[in-house]
């Protein structure tokens, strides 16, 4: 009991210390619109987190998604959605439409 | 950060090498380790959760088995049916079937579970998540305990191309012959390399010491270490390896293959708040 106390109590305060890891507040829009992406290529600052908005512009449930970076999620239609991406090394990162595999990928580029 | 996961591991550590008589916790018909993400709101997921034990016991109440059926080619099947109610919360229900060697499969029990993240992915330096589960077993000769509630916080952590989850395991017998007894704790903690989306090397570690103020006598605790591959390749999303046992009271080798399938059915709800649910 005494170890179920500990892990609780340390998963409690490292929830209240969220501030201290969060990225910047400042999020980049990534419109779905018309079957693509647009821009199809983000570019970032390496070693940097930052937030990606999702406006879905279209009628369908689109699901964004980058093996690389760890992330994905569903953004219904007419719904927007901001994600977290943690610090990238120099380098490029695809994304696509995982239930629309037919939409071109676009790219994170992070120099 | 790393000195909370090292604090983590170190009281795992802890919890093993300290012993006393008493039971050993793990899911055979679970060998999977959660990730804080959950499956996004109005998501169906399918899995078949499955495993055969190639080298194990041969008297019920040794190694997996927590009835009177002996381990040895003990295959265990677990559906699995998880929805997204929200983009923090998704609920499941489990349907376990067993088939014990020279018999034919069975109904072994059922689960049922809800499991939540808390905060968006990478809003904290950890991904935090929770998960809570009632187990319902109607068959003595698989698990003679009847009702068990299971309890784990979930810790994730990304290193570049490296995932590392926590998956400490608080259980509990509600209605049963131990039901007076306290909680016991067990671990299903994994790494991974995201390698490529179909190919996803891992190393996952399952294992139980019993109840948490009298854990059981090491050699008869049961701890296992599992080389896997998992990933998605045409929408099915898959798991496999072989587990070795690393004590004597564990089974010497199981094999488990893990099958899922995801699809978007639509949404029983509205839009998430910032980080509650």
């Amino acid at each position: 009991m005494k170890y179920l106390i500990v892990v609780l109590s340390l998963t409690l305060l490292a929830t209240v210390a969220r501030a201290a890891g969060a990225p910047a507040d400042d999020a980049i829009e990534l419109r779905f619109e018309n079957r693509r992406f647009t821009p199809q290529t983000i570019t970032v600052r390496a070693n940097r987190p930052f937030k990606i908005k999702i406006v879905n512009a279209s009628k369908e449930a689109i699901e964004f998604e980058s093996f690389k970076i760890n992330r994905e999620k569903v953004v219904g239609p007419g719904e927007t959605v901001t994600i977290n991406v943690p610090a990238l090394k120099a380098g490029s990162y695809d994304f696509y439409d995982d239930f629309h595999r037919d939409v071109p990928e676009g790219t994170i580029v992070a120099k | 950060m790393k000195t909370f996961l090292c604090l983590a591991l170190l009281a795992s550590l802890a919890l093993l090498l300290h012993a006393r008589p008493a039971t050993a916790q793990l899911d055979p018909f679970e060998f999977e380790v959660y990730p804080a993400k959950t499956l996004d709101r109005g998501m169906l997921e399918v899995e078949s959760l499955n495993s055969v034990v190639a080298n194990g016991h041969r008297n019920g109440e040794e190694g997996t088995s927590k009835g009177t059926l002996p381990s040895q080619s003990m295959w265990r099947t677990a559906f699995e049916a998880t929805y997204g109610l929200t983009d923090r919360i998704e609920a499941t229900a489990y349907l376990n079937l067993a088939k014990p060697r020279g018999n034919n499969l069975q109904y072994a029990g059922s689960k049922f579970r809800l499991r939540g993240s808390l905060f968006d992915q990478g809003q904290l330096p950890l991904d935090l998540g929770w998960y809570i589960e009632l187990e319902y077993n109607r068959v003595p000769k698989f698990d003679d305990q009847k009702l068990e509630l299971e309890l784990r916080p979930i810790i994730q952590r990304d290193f570049g191309d490296f995932s590392l989850m926590l998956n400490p395991i608080f259980e509990k017998i509600l209605v049963g012959s131990e039901a007076k007894e306290g909680f016991e704790f067990g671990y299903a903690h994994g790494i991974y390399y995201r390698w490529m989306r179909a190919l996803t090397p891992g190393i996952e570690f399952y294992g139980g010491i019993g109840m948490i103020k009298h854990p059981d006598p090491s050699k008869e605790q049961q701890h296992y270490i599992f080389p896997v591959v998992r990933g998605e390749s045409h929408g099915i999303e898959y798991s496999v390896g072989p587990g070795f046992g690393l004590t004597r009271g564990s089974d010497r080798v199981i094999v488990k293959f893990n099958l899922g399938l995801e699809k978007i059915i639509g949404a029983l709800f509205g839009p998430s708040s910032d980080w509650l649910y």
